[in-house]
């Protein structure tokens, strides 16, 4: 059954997290409750484009969205420049955010449906165009600032754990209904495991497809927003790590990365894994080259040991 | 010791002359997957010249048998003797097999569609290949000859892509290069027919017949079972694994076969009741408009209550009725609101979702009627999906198995289920039993018959021209036009055949002539774009500033061409295996610094480090062969690796290169741009290997990868060889940047990659399929890199290169898909 095929492969990663939580408690005694938050804090910016990347790659055909850092970046620009800091811009810059994010995920799916250009390649494609369009919102910039308000989305606590983790697992779990429980989720699978066969079945695939970028890019935003919240300001190289750590925390979750089959609960914990595996290099002190390195390795090894999940094609 | 073990029957009575011993027996083959004996207790010989039928119902066992037979599958139990020794059954492989003289013919094509007819006879027969670059040469010879031996008058340029092949020339090229294999001595022909025309298929059993006679043994399988019946010497019928019956094709007679692989009366179909009355008051539900009837035919009006055929020759337009009816209905005359459920024999590319249950599988034809937030549940399906299967006799206890542990027919059973499981108006069938065994054949014409009975309309495209005995009208198609309309007593077999080939020769065999001239124009614009817009882009610079003209200006305006020139083409290799390198910018920059920093301390080190890059890269190719990974996803890892790597060796940049390194980029031709010789050294060079042995390889693997495995060729050496390439034209491209540049920065060459990306495709290579163009990427990538110094010339922001790029390869690949779809539309 369906549960059988997805719902349990986020044990592995939820395992790993366990495991590589005792092992800082046991080696190491500056791995407190504190550096924990601290993690939670990090993975939750990071679920937000992970989930957006799960759904993409779950379309199938090597679909994949690459425009997610430079979506990160322009859209805490774009909160930055629009809201001026004060709680009174918020709500306008809430809606030049999410029409970037509407606009980036309707480029996108229009260049993959319509086109059909490779998902891969339009979004690499329009991840440029969005940094050039950062580079132009970066020399409107006057003064560096957030909505206090916002700041306290992206930095408050709700008995002493972030409050933004509540809201990526809330998020999280919104997901994972809608991939197991209802008629959206049933046709994203079919779409990913056979596009011919669920066109023919009646399914319109396009518009699945095209759904999935416009979530990806609006969860990317959402995700650049509260960065912007959290750092008090923007910087161009904010995005960069959503890059490779949102295709790892999808496939250290146990998705199959050839689409057709996904599971939520797993892009969390993988995102979990992923943060710690990062923030220990950190606490380490490890320098940057070395925690890109790293990384890399894990996810390539990781992949390596799943498999693309024993599919043929 | 052929001789003297005896069959459960005496084949002595079935050998052509009598007189030839059996070159191949098989003695007690058993073999169990799981719970299932595909093969039990299974005693066959062959003799030479001996034309052997080869029938059973799906599941029956014959594919197993001939996967054993041909040394893919090992046996369980039993043992096979060849020329009368025993086969060492580990020494048996599909290699030796071949080597021996015994070759299939696979259901399923394993041509390289990128690859010309020419270049797919190397494939298989790489001894012939002459020394230097017109190493092809025999087998343009070898090729054409083959094909014309099988079927005169087939005509097919040996020099055209397979790509560009109609289905069944595919076919008629993949049968010829089987059967041209000197060493052969047994035939297996698995479904040879399924996308002939009856012509050409007779062309192949006469041909089959006189190889015989030279003593050529052949085993026929097919479910065409006159067919069988026409070429074969013996027919043997198989059953749960096991050999039931077999007689000389000259005392057997089609209902004995049907009652032999089946069980008793399987094969006489109970008198159709004729449904008077429904099917001509029924409400018109389609009409078939003028532009698909021929001169004289009144369009045709489909009703409620009809079993509408679609007939003729395979490929003349019935599937294109049946897909622009689901597609496009109201423009190709459906009438509006009809609710559509389409059914195809294509099951693993058009049918199952291989991950779910069988329950699932069914279930999703209703589910995808409903709104995205409707709830859906197993448990809540499964008493209406099992109302479903009890009509076509699936059994609900197999409701919990993966759909691809049924056999073909039960999985076409829950295919079915499927589309009934709302309701409709039109049934669109797409030669809807392909490989269904007789028992599921005939469940599923009852089926038909009662969904027509229920006042729905019926339009059913066949392979099989038995099938349309089943219709109430059968229209006959000619080049994607109705010819013929048959109705009631007029529907039998040779009235389809004849109807279907009399349009067929008159026209001179139009059907087999090479594609349509409107299909090669595409192509050709695809091609010249690279070189167009080079000129174009060179024009605008020369007019902006005569100066760009000299010989001095070309060697300013090349020398930063010629590093993407490079990384350009190792893309395009990787592109030709069907895969994209993310890490090829950030590698050059990690060499870059490399040899502008370790490889000036203390060479030996730089050296080992470049070593340790190749290995990388080699490591990449084994990674994604070995363990089915994502090219995109490795290498997107991997970039980080270059990129961390580069920064713990150097954090911010510096460096210088080493003396030899500035020496080699720096001399000079008197009168030409260094840069312009380097590219075109660089281009010869790609040519080259593309063009080798070696490059068609790696082509090949890029379009049809499990053929070229199952052909003899290692899918990991080749991976390995492919990355390698990229890796050496990568390398060259940082050593290219440490000498000009005298110094090094992790960062400066990651721009590279979507360049390379967008050079590659703006070249005219296609991403997936493994066709690539090496000419066309060094012009793209050369005048890529010139629209980024036409923009600094206009005085544009370098901001904004970026998005040009982008902006860039976007229009190019959205005029690709503009033209791809145009030809799809033609």
């Amino acid at each position: 059954m369906l549960d059988s095929i997805t719902e349990r492969r986020w044990i592995l990663p939820l395992a790993g997290v366990l495991l590589l939580w005792a092992a800082l408690v046991m080696l190491t005694e500056r791995f407190s409750i504190y550096s924990l938050t601290g993690v939670a804090t990090s993975a939750s910016f990071l679920i937000f484009p992970a989930l957006g990347q799960m759904l993409v790659i779950t379309t199938g055909r090597g679909n994949i969205d690459l425009s997610i850092p430079s979506t990160v970046t322009l859209s805490a620009y774009v909160c930055v420049v629009v809201s001026g800091g004060t709680n009174a811009g918020l709500p306008a810059a809430l809606a030049a955010v999410l029409c970037t994010a509407l606009a980036t995920g309707l480029v996108n799916a229009g260049l993959v449906v319509l086109l059909r250009i490779p998902a891969m390649i339009a979004t690499l494609a329009t991840g440029y165009i969005l940094a050039s369009l950062t580079l132009m919102v970066n020399a409107m910039v006057t003064r560096m600032g957030t909505p206090p308000l916002l700041a306290w989305v992206a930095t408050g606590r709700i008995g002493g754990f972030p409050l933004i983790f509540f809201v990526a697992v809330a998020v999280t779990a919104a997901t994972g209904l809608l991939l197991g429980y209802t008629a959206y989720g049933r046709k994203l699978l079919a779409l990913g495991q056979s596009a011919e066969a669920a066109r023919l079945t009646g399914i319109r695939t396009g518009r699945i497809v095209a759904s999935t970028f416009v979530v990806s890019a609006i969860l990317s935003a959402a995700t650049g927003m509260l960065l912007s919240g959290y750092a008090a300001g923007a910087f161009l190289e904010m995005g960069t790590p959503y890059l490779l750590q949102s295709v790892g925390a999808v496939v250290l979750g146990g998705t199959l990365i050839a689409g057709g089959s996904a599971t939520a609960m797993g892009t969390l914990y993988g995102g979990i894994l992923l943060v710690m595996i990062v923030t220990t290099l950190q606490i380490a002190g490890l320098p940057h080259g070395i925690q890109d390195i790293l990384q890399g390795v894990v996810i390539i090894a990781v992949l390596s040991v799943a498999g693309a999940g024993g599919r043929l094609r | 010791m052929q001789a003297n073990t005896a069959l459960p029957q005496d084949t002595d009575g079935f050998r052509p002359d009598g007189e030839k011993p059996a070159f191949l027996s098989l003695r007690g083959i058993g073999k169990t997957y799981g719970s299932t004996r595909a093969n039990d207790d299974l005693s066959l010989d062959i003799a030479p010249g001996e034309i052997v039928g080869l029938i059973g119902a799906n599941g029956a066992g014959k594919s197993t048998l001939m996967r054993i037979v041909c040394g893919v599958t090992r046996p369980d139990e039993g043992s096979l003797h060849w020329d009368g020794a025993a086969l060492d059954p580990d020494a048996f492989s599909a290699r030796t097999a071949q080597r021996q003289g015994i070759r299939i013919v696979w259901q399923e094509l394993s041509l390289c569609a990128n690859l010309s007819v020419a270049d797919n006879f190397y494939v298989e027969r790489p001894e012939l290949a002459g020394r230097g670059p017109l190493w092809r040469g025999a087998y343009h010879t070898l090729a054409r000859e083959s094909i014309e031996a099988i079927f005169p008058g087939a005509r097919i340029s040996t020099r055209a892509l397979v790509a560009d092949l109609s289905l069944s020339e595919r076919q008629m090229v993949e049968i010829a290069r089987v059967a041209s294999d000197p060493a052969l001595r047994l035939l297996i022909l698995d479904e040879p027919t399924s996308s002939l025309g009856s012509e050409r298929s007779a062309q192949l059993r006469a041909y089959v017949r006189r190889r015989a006679a030279e003593g050529l043994a052949t085993i026929f399988i097919s479910h065409k079972l006159a067919e069988v019946l026409d070429v074969s010497d013996r027919i043997v019928a198989m059953r749960n694994g096991r050999i039931v019956w077999q007689e000389r094709a000259a005392k057997a007679s089609v209902p004995d076969m049907v009652e032999a692989m089946g069980g008793p009366g399987a094969g006489d179909r109970p008198e159709r009741q004729a449904r008077t009355g429904t099917a001509a008051e029924g409400e018109i539900l389609a009409t078939l408009d003028g532009k698909r009837t021929a001169a004289g035919i009144d369009p045709p009006r489909l009703r409620r209550g009809e079993i509408v055929g679609l007939a003729g020759l395979e490929g003349n337009g019935q599937r294109a009725v049946l897909r622009a009816l689901f597609s496009r209905p109201e423009a190709s005359g459906l009438k509006p609101g009809c609710r559509v459920r389409y059914i195809s024999g294509d099951r693993p590319n058009e049918g199952v979702f291989p991950l779910w249950t069988v329950l699932q599988n069914i279930s999703i034809g209703r589910i995808a009627a409903r709104g995205p937030f409707a709830p859906v549940r197993d448990s809540a399906e499964r008493p209406h999906a099992a109302s479903l299967a009890g009509r076509l006799r699936l059994d609900e206890s197999r409701f919990g198995s993966k759909i691809l542990e049924l056999s073909g027919g039960n999985q076409q059973k829950a295919l079915v289920a499927r589309a009934l499981a709302d309701d409709f108006d039109v049934l669109l069938l797409d030669d809807p039993t392909r490989g269904v065994d007789i028992a599921a054949k005939r469940d599923f014409y009852r089926l038909v018959e009662d969904v027509a009975q229920s006042g729905r309309l019926v339009i059913w495209y066949s392979t099989e021209d038995l099938e349309f005995l089943e219709c109430d009208r059968v229209l006959v198609f000619s080049k994607g036009r109705i010819i013929r309309e048959l109705g009631g007593a007029e529907i039998d077999e040779d009235a389809i055949v004849a109807s279907s080939f009399a349009e067929q020769t008159a026209a001179g065999g139009a059907a087999d002539a090479g594609p349509p001239p409107a299909r090669r124009i595409g192509p050709a614009i695809m091609k010249a774009i690279p070189f167009a817009s080079l000129v174009a882009v060179f024009l605008a610079m020369s007019i902006q500033n005569p100066l760009v003209a000299s010989s001095f200006g070309l060697e300013l305006l090349l020398a930063p061409a010629v590093p993407l020139v490079l990384i350009a083409l190792a893309q395009m290799f990787v592109v030709g295996g069907s895969e994209i390198d993310l890490g090829v910018g950030a590698f050059t920059g990690l060499v870059n610094v490399i040899s502008a920093t370790l490889l000036v301390a203390s060479p030996l080190l730089g050296a080992a480090a470049l070593v340790a890059g190749l290995a990388g890269y080699a490591l990449i190719g084994v990674l994604i062969q070995a363990r089915a990974i994502p090219a995109i996803v490795v290498t997107l890892g991997a970039s980080f690796i270059w990129i961390g790597t580069g920064q713990t060796l150097q954090a911010s940049p510096g460096g210088s290169s080493p003396e030899w390194l500035a020496a080699l980029f720096s001399w000079s031709i008197p009168g030409l741009p260094t840069p312009l010789v380097l590219i075109l050294l660089a281009g010869i060079a790609a040519i080259l290997i593309d063009g080798s042995a070696t490059g068609t390889i790696l082509r090949g693997f890029g379009a049809n990868a499990a053929a070229l495995a199952r052909a003899g060729w290692s899918p990991v050496r080749y991976a390995v060889c492919r990355y390698l390439v990229a890796c050496v034209f990568a390398m060259a491209a940082g050593l290219y940047v440490t000498a000009t540049n005298n110094a090094s920065d992790i960062n400066a060459s990651s721009s590279f990659t979507l360049l390379s990306i967008a050079a590659v495709v703006m070249g005219g290579c296609q991403l997936l399929g493994g066709m690539i163009a090496p000419a066309g990427v060094v012009a793209g990538a050369v005048t890529l890199s010139l629209i980024g110094a036409l923009l600094a010339a206009l005085g544009v922001s370098t901001d904004f290169n970026a998005a040009v790029q982008g902006g860039l390869l976007i229009l190019i690949l959205g005029f690709q898909a503009f033209l791809i779809r145009r030809k799809n539309d033609a």
